[in-house]
């Protein structure tokens, strides 16, 4: 093994210990090394999670950190792809079974920051087509939740309603779009949910508008298709 | 408009530095900031290039790494050069990538004829992939580290040789390094090949809160102090009449625009020749 395939193995082993690397490693110039890398990811997560940050704390939540980057340290330099996996991951800590409503909230973070950082090129309408179609704009992210974490999401981002959050304990839907410059999220209840998971695959309005109907007979289903386009989360091509 | 001398963009100021009338003006981003798909960063940058010329600063190509670029992020690179066509673009001596796993700093390493090859096959590597000359900045450094065979200097000038890459050149790194290894930092810069200096970078560093000012950190959170004004004079001074372009960089503990602006017109006012600046 080279030299330097040597010096960066064992260096970047000493980065990730915690200060129980060998002699080299203690000195306090070397704990300038590893308190950047390790900050550096912290603070990253922390940009891509700021409900999660409230709900948790600067100390408590620099602990969580801390410990997905052991278990999921960074792949790549572009600390915005940095955290994918952290929603799944708090979901599986012991703790959040007294608070289960976090793993959902974190996602919604995620959700809103792909939403945020799309590509801007939806696909272009065509009036001419004999079929209407309906498509996904590249902004648009959904999910349906097992707990009210959509609204615990909105509060947060609305400090005024925060005072009165007291939500009821139901399930949730939630979809982010940006049509322009800001991401717009709402709340969604199932026949929307329905229906954008129908256009997943872009297809025809009218086997759209039949499947979300059949499933929902007594929904408003062309109402739903207004809000859909409206939000920006659907587009018809 | 020559560029002369520029800020770290901070889109806190984005509605100030859109008014602001400074000749010469320029600014810099790291270019991983705006490697995303769309937004409303990446439009905000984009006005921005309308009006002032642009420089792309990598931190994550990982150049003294032991493994090759990765070529996704190449990839993600060069589109950015093609859509903002940076009128520099730079990267470190350091790597922050090893089996896989990143690290979001700039590692130090033996500086040996290994080495070497490494960076040199790396620089080529990403030149080829992004179509253009880049430059190579100094490190700041922490910790003394056995086995180097080459000066930082003289490897930096080797650097240029092999691969023609241009130097970025970092007063407040250099001063950093200087105090933390204890170098002398006139030499150093002495000692750099001349006429390649592609660009200059001034910021301020903080003392490392145990051990004080024996160990100085290159946090980008202050003003820059009057040492590293001393010593971009010496440099300038040396550049002769081919004064690269110089950044005022700034990424914590942000004051407002105004504050960063009077810092980047000193260094203006340095690079236009105005001496009662220069306290040397």
């Amino acid at each position: 093994m080279p030299d330097l395939a040597i010096f960066q193995r064992d260096f970047a082993e000493a980065l990730m210990a915690d200060g129980q690397s060998g002699p080299s490693f203690r000195s306090q110039a070397f704990a300038v090394y590893r308190n950047t890398s390790a900050r550096g990811v912290v603070e990253a997560l922390r940009a891509s999670y700021p409900t999660i940050d409230m709900l948790l704390g600067d100390e408590a939540f620099t602990q969580v950190a801390l410990e997905y980057r052991r278990d999921r340290p960074p792949a790549g330099p572009v600390l915005s792809d940095y955290g994918r996996e952290f929603a799944s991951f708090l979901g599986r800590q012991p703790w959040t079974c007294e608070l289960p409503y976090v793993a959902d909230v974190a996602l919604l973070d995620w959700l809103w920051l792909e939403s945020f950082l799309a590509s801007d090129e939806a696909p272009v309408p065509n009036q001419f087509a004999g079929n209407a179609r309906i498509a996904l704009h590249p902004s648009a992210r959904f999910a349906w939740l097992s707990t009210p974490a959509m609204t615990i999401w909105l509060a947060h981002r609305d400090p005024w309603s925060m005072a009165e959050l007291e939500p009821d304990w139901v399930e949730e839907g939630a979809l982010f779009a940006r049509p322009g410059h800001s991401v717009r999220a709402e709340l969604i209840d199932p026949p929307l949910h329905r229906m954008l998971t129908e256009c997943i695959v872009p297809a025809s309005v009218a086997d759209v508008v039949t499947n979300v109907a059949s499933a929902f007979p007594t929904a408003d289903v062309p109402s739903l298709l207004r809000r859909g386009v409206a939000s920006g989360a659907l587009i018809l091509t | 408009m020559t560029p002369t001398a520029g800020l770290s963009f901070k889109p806190v100021h984005y509605e100030q530095a859109m008014a602001c009338p400074a000749a010469g003006l320029w600014f810099e981003v790291h270019a991983e900031n705006y490697m995303v798909e769309g937004g409303p960063r990446l439009a905000m940058l984009e006005t921005l290039r309308g009006q002032f010329p642009l420089s792309l600063h990598g931190v994550g190509l990982s150049l003294a790494g032991i493994d090759e670029p990765d070529r996704d992020h190449l990839g993600r690179f060069k589109r950015l050069v093609d859509r903002f066509e940076p009128f520099l673009v730079s990267e470190h001596l350091a790597w922050s990538r090893y089996d896989g796993t990143s690290f979001p700093d700039l590692l130090p390493f033996p500086r040996t004829s290994e080495a070497l090859d490494v960076i040199t096959r790396n620089i080529d590597i990403t030149q080829s992939a992004l179509g253009r000359q880049i430059l190579i900045e100094n490190p700041s450094l922490y910790m003394q580290l056995e086995g180097h065979e080459w000066a930082e200097s003289l490897f930096l000038a080797e650097l240029v040789k092999r691969t023609g890459c241009g130097l970025l050149i970092d007063v407040n790194n250099v001063f950093v390094s200087a105090t933390n290894l204890g170098f002398n930092p006139l030499s150093y810069l002495d000692a750099l090949p001349r006429g390649v200096i592609g660009e200059i970078h001034l910021a301020g560093h903080s003392p490392d809160p145990l051990l004080g000012r024996s160990l100085l950190i290159d946090s980008h959170d202050a003003p820059i102090c009057d040492e590293v004004w001393q010593l971009y004079g010496w440099l300038l001074a040396r550049c002769g009449t081919d004064r690269p372009p110089t950044l005022i960089e700034r990424d914590d503990h942000i004051p407002e625009f105004d504050v960063l602006l009077a810092e980047r017109d000193k260094a203006a006012a340095m690079m236009a020749g105005h001496r009662e600046v220069v306290h040397a």
